[in-house]
């Protein structure tokens, strides 16, 4: 104890002895840059976008951070997952089979699956783990809207019988991402309870990043590294300033002006994921004057997209076509590009009776990288038209209980979500946060048609006409789409393809690729 | 403001300041628009689910009953749990309190120096340099920390490569094992408190060295640090030691802009996040914690100045 303590105090006087150095201006005194410890290469470093006073234990919940979710992807198994092209993956789950009605499906789990308990893994866990996602809906999303859960029921130790409230044909993207398994009957949640996922959470953690170990008994592809060292940092520049001083191996996103000067610089590889984040603009199609279809079409006509896209996201992204979910596999592919014409625009406006123009509030907030550019330029050229927004910078903390859902006009957020989940957030009738107020009956009912539709194929294109008629006649310019832009150290392998849930599946991550 | 016997008025007088600032906290806290509801439920959970939320935090208490409530978890050690985290808030703290400590303390370490030095100069430097150095307080005291980092990282990092541009901890150890990755946040602390310090202190000093006594010093020819440290100090020594105490309360509740730019998880990256989550019991227990640093440095500085220059 006492050499500890006085380890402790030599260690806290050379501390003030190289900052007393440095402030008489001797910082060649000081050490180098951080490197990698020794025999560092069976750990990965990684600096996820979150907040280490957010780190939540509880997997079930909201997941505030994208460092969350890559924590619980490590420690906890999943049914489903999202493949990097968009199609659905087992996971945990090895089959999910409907009866004829599309109402009944009988969901297999693995037998080869251990918690770090040593208890195998059962399908009443898994029943468990979603029927705990359903009891926290208001923290999730709703994520398990769509089923019966009080009506389903376990059927033998690897499969259970999951009920949904209509025929639905979409079952497994319904189970993809977020369905951690835990043990039935888990219900402390203030310490992260056995998990079977690839890895397990070591000692070694604490505030400033969390370290975890290969499970070497996991029942999936052994995970190449040893160590995974998960850090929540929330600034995006310090993240890549992370990376770049070589304190850590990824840098999850990092600002484009930063990936933009890191082009040419070989020590560093860029990886861009296509599609993560769109910030749609909102119109409320209940009040004037986006209740008249032709002021809606008008804004959609009257966008420089191109300009949106090189101002906003540097050019890291592709330009949108209105299409609120472009990255879904059943996104319709074949549409032409709307462009603008200012012509046809303002004859729009005129015929909607607006021909000597319209003042309206454009709200917008900080809360994600350019979102208050982006209102700042659309309101420049929706100027082109007639159209006077005021473009009203709010609070990023309230922005999505003020704002989102409640204003007829503004930016809105989208992080990489397939068409059904944001059919489920921010397309249900009657719910808060339709936001666009769309409510279509037809169209409602086409969905239902679609998702009781057991072929693949024609479900799809049932689908995907539904995405045309909301980017025609709904209420969303989706004007681009940026991609997602992390720095990874050369040689770095492995890192996930996909956006959204696909991202926070990190296990196969190796320094020796 | 009121005066009690000694020395049982001091205790006294602590509990007294800590009551008032528990209400002020509790007052400001809940006037934040929204809360952890809101945020728990993304902007996206329904009326019903979000009354559910708050009856489940029991936000939906009266705010006397709330106080109350938090009041008596403070005093009896269960200070409350995290409403977005549900961890102990005893927990979170204990986490982080090591390294806004060690920031704060080496900040106060290299500040203390710092400040006396600049108030010096400023009073008593050389006659050509002092507007200089008043100028340099003056604009040293104004400088956001966000600035002084940016120009400490591009001088100290960039150009010269001397410190890393952020400071990833190792995880699960103490931060004084990398004192290098401290070096950077502290200074940014450390340079504009001291010029701050120094703004308030070269008054004090001023009024000093305007005594005849110390002018008999100066005209008997003693060097200006036998002067400084044998007629100046002692005599400022009070008002010195409680400003020191206000700083080092500023630095342990000011270290967020610092460890956000740094990355550092600390009890000022805690407070700020939990501010914008509406995560009132770590919002209150945190600048509860924060106050109750100044109120034990001012009455260290209270017993610590000597009873023939108290004010």
């Amino acid at each position: 104890m006492r050499s500890q303590f006085r380890r402790r105090t030599a260690a806290v006087v050379t501390a003030v002895a190289v900052l007393a150095g440095c402030a008489g201006n001797a910082p060649a005194a000081a050490p180098a840059p951080a490197g990698p410890p020794a025999a560092a290469n069976d750990t990965v470093r990684y600096a996820a976008p979150g907040s280490p006073s957010n780190a939540v234990t509880d997997p079930h919940g909201l997941l505030p951070g994208e460092s969350d979710m890559v924590r619980m992807a490590l420690t906890y198994d999943v049914l489903t997952v999202p493949g990097a092209d968009g199609s659905t993956r087992p996971r945990l789950a090895t089959e999910w089979r409907p009866d004829k009605t599309l109402t009944r499906w009988r969901i297999t789990v693995r037998d080869d699956a251990t918690f770090s308990d040593g208890r195998p893994v059962r399908a009443a866990d898994a029943l468990f783990s979603l029927r705990r996602m359903g009891e926290k809906a208001a923290e999730n999303f709703g994520r398990m809207a769509m089923f019966d859960l009080g009506a389903s029921k376990v059927i033998d130790d690897t499969a259970f019988e999951l009920v949904t409230r209509k025929p639905y044909a979409e079952v497994g993207r319904a189970l993809e991402g977020a369905t951690f398994v835990v043990p039935e009957g888990s219900d402390d949640f203030g310490e992260p309870v056995p998990g079977s996922g690839p890895f397990r959470p070591t000692a070694r953690g604490g505030a400033q990043a969390v370290v975890y170990e290969r499970n070497d008994d996991w029942w999936g592809p052994a995970p190449p590294s040893r160590f995974i060292e998960v850090r929540a940092v929330p600034d995006p520049q310090s993240r890549a300033q992370a990376l770049l001083s070589g304190q850590v191996d990824l840098a999850g996103g990092v600002p484009a002006t930063l990936a933009k000067q890191q082009e040419g610089n070989s020590a560093v590889r860029l990886l861009r994921r296509p599609g993560a984040t769109l910030y749609p603009l909102v119109m409320r199609m209940d009040t004037e004057p986006f209740d008249d279809h032709r002021v809606r079409e008008a804004v959609r006509l009257a966008l420089d997209r191109r300009q949106l896209l090189d101002t906003v996201f540097l050019g890291y992204g592709e330009i949108g076509n209105d299409l609120i979910t472009p990255k879904d596999a059943s996104s319709p592919r074949d549409l032409p590009q709307r462009t603008r014409d200012l012509g046809r625009a303002r004859k729009l406006m005129a015929d909607a009776g607006l021909a000597g123009g319209v003042d309206l509030t454009l709200h917008t907030t900080t809360a994600y990288p350019g979102m208050d550019s982006a209102a700042t330029l659309i309101s420049q050229q929706l100027a082109g038209i007639g159209i006077r927004a005021e473009v009203s910078l709010e609070p990023a903390d309230t922005y999505f209980s003020e704002i989102y859902g409640r204003k007829p006009f503004y930016l809105s957020y989208l992080g990489g979500i397939p068409f059904l989940d944001v059919v489920r957030v921010a397309l249900t009738p009657g719910s808060p946060t339709n936001e666009t107020a769309w409510k279509d009956p037809a169209w409602f009912a086409g969905l239902d048609e679609a998702l009781a539709e057991a072929d693949d194929a024609r479900r799809s294109s049932l689908l995907a006409d539904l995405q045309t008629e909301l980017r025609d006649q709904g209420g969303y310019a989706v004007w681009a789409l940026s991609d997602r832009l992390d720095l990874a150290r050369a040689g770095l392998s492995g890192v996930p393809e996909g956006i959204g849930f696909a991202s926070a599946f990190i296990d196969q991550v190796s320094l020796d690729g | 403001m009121f005066q009690l016997p000694r020395p049982a008025g001091v205790p006294v007088r602590a509990a007294l300041l800590l009551a008032a600032a528990s209400v002020v906290i509790f007052l400001c806290t809940a006037a934040l628009p929204g809360d952890a509801a809101d945020v728990l439920g993304g902007g996206r959970a329904t009326a019903e689910e979000l009354a559910r939320l708050r009856a489940e935090q029991g936000l939906d208490r009266p705010l006397p009953v709330r106080y109350l409530d938090w009041l008596s978890g403070v005093l009896t050690g269960e200070p409350g749990v995290s409403l977005i985290t549900g961890r102990p808030v005893a927990e979170l703290v204990a986490e982080r309190a090591a390294v806004t400590l060690a920031l704060a303390v080496a900040a106060l370490a290299l500040g203390l120096p710092l400040t006396t030095a600049l108030a010096w100069a400023a009073v008593r430097g050389p006659r050509w340099a002092r507007p200089a150095v008043n100028t340099l307080i003056v604009t040293g005291a104004a400088l956001p920390q966000a600035v002084v980092a940016a120009a400490l990282v591009a001088w100290l990092s960039t150009a010269w490569g001397a410190f890393p541009p952020v400071s990833m901890l190792p995880a699960g150890e103490p931060p004084w094992h990398r004192p290098d990755l401290l070096v950077l946040p502290v200074l940014t602390l450390a340079l504009p408190t001291a010029a701050y310090g120094a703004a308030l202190l070269r008054g004090a000093i001023a009024d000093v060295v305007a005594q005849p006594y110390v002018r008999d010093a100066e005209l008997r020819g003693l060097s200006p640090v036998t002067v400084l440290f044998r007629y100046v100090l002692p005599m400022v020594a009070a008002p010195a030691t409680r400003l020191f105490a206000v700083l080092l309360g500023g630095l342990v509740a000011g270290t967020a802009v610092v460890e956000i730019l740094f990355g550092l998880a600390g009890l000022g990256e805690l407070l700020v996040t939990a501010i914008s989550t509406r995560d009132v019991p770590v919002v209150q227990n945190v600048a509860l914690l924060a106050a109750a640093v100044v109120v034990a440095g001012l009455l260290v500085a209270d017993a610590a100045a000597p009873e023939a220059v108290r004010s």
